[in-house]
């Protein structure tokens, strides 16, 4: 692992487009600002790995006794039932 | 015969809709094309079947009857990578975790975007996860016995 020092305001860049800042340092805490292309997508490390985890307990054969949950939550008050995003 | 085929047709026919996610679900990089099953007897329930012969699938729920107040905050680079020019555009869905008959749980960190026009999806760790959980539990009504 490379190890490099950097004092406030310095930055590391990545591949000449992503950028690393260190703004603040407060106390154990490091603020990092990122700078990098919309493509590429920039995670905290645990949320990344908890979803990932998650989805790997989620996957299942195809033969989960679903209708009887079905039968058990509740419906959608939505005119359409189809799921869809809410705007704010 | 006739009656044959008016029993079926009044049936409501379990839909089938392509999905492809260009970059996976995260774990799941490698799998980018699914099939989401919904068939009436099951929902609110589908089925998000990965695209090939292993049967193997997740179960979605649109996350909003897990979590009516639910208020994703969908990255903008995510927005602009699902080509979403409106809230309309988007279906959200949100994986469960099937624990046993009488649990289960809902991922609303990171729920699945789908653009509804061109079926291109993605898994959005939302910018606000931290205000959610991966294991949010699905209200379920215990069968009385």
């Amino acid at each position: 692992m490379l190890i490099l020092s950097r004092k406030i305001g310095e930055s590391i860049v990545i591949d000449g487009r992503i950028h690393v800042t260190v703004m603040r340092v407060e106390g154990e805490v490091v603020k990092l600002g990122i700078a990098a292309p919309s493509e590429v997508p920039v995670h905290r490390k645990e949320v990344y790995e908890e979803i990932q985890r998650s989805n790997q307990q989620a996957l299942t054969k195809q033969s989960t006794p679903l209708p009887k949950l079905a039968g058990r939550v509740p419906k959608l008050n939505s005119a359409s039932g189809s799921p869809g995003a809410r705007t704010k | 015969m006739k009656c044959a085929e008016m029993i079926e047709t009044e049936k409501p026919a379990t839909r089938y809709e392509v999905v492809r996610m260009p970059t996976g679900l995260l774990g799941f990089e490698e799998i980018k094309d699914y099939v989401l099953m919904t068939n009436p007897d099951e929902q609110p329930f589908s089925w998000l079947k990965v695209q090939d012969n292993s049967a193997l699938a997740f179960v979605v729920i649109n996350p909003f009857i897990a979590l009516p107040d639910y208020q994703p905050d969908i990255p903008q680079a995510d927005v602009d990578i699902l080509g979403l020019k409106q809230p309309d555009d988007a279906m959200l869905l949100s994986i469960v975790t099937v624990h046993d008959e009488r649990r289960a749980t809902v991922n609303l960190k990171g729920p699945i975007v789908i653009n509804r026009h061109t079926h291109i999806a993605k898994q959005v760790i939302i910018a606000n996860a931290t205000a959610y959980s991966v294991t949010h539990p699905l209200p379920i009504t215990q069968a009385a016995e």
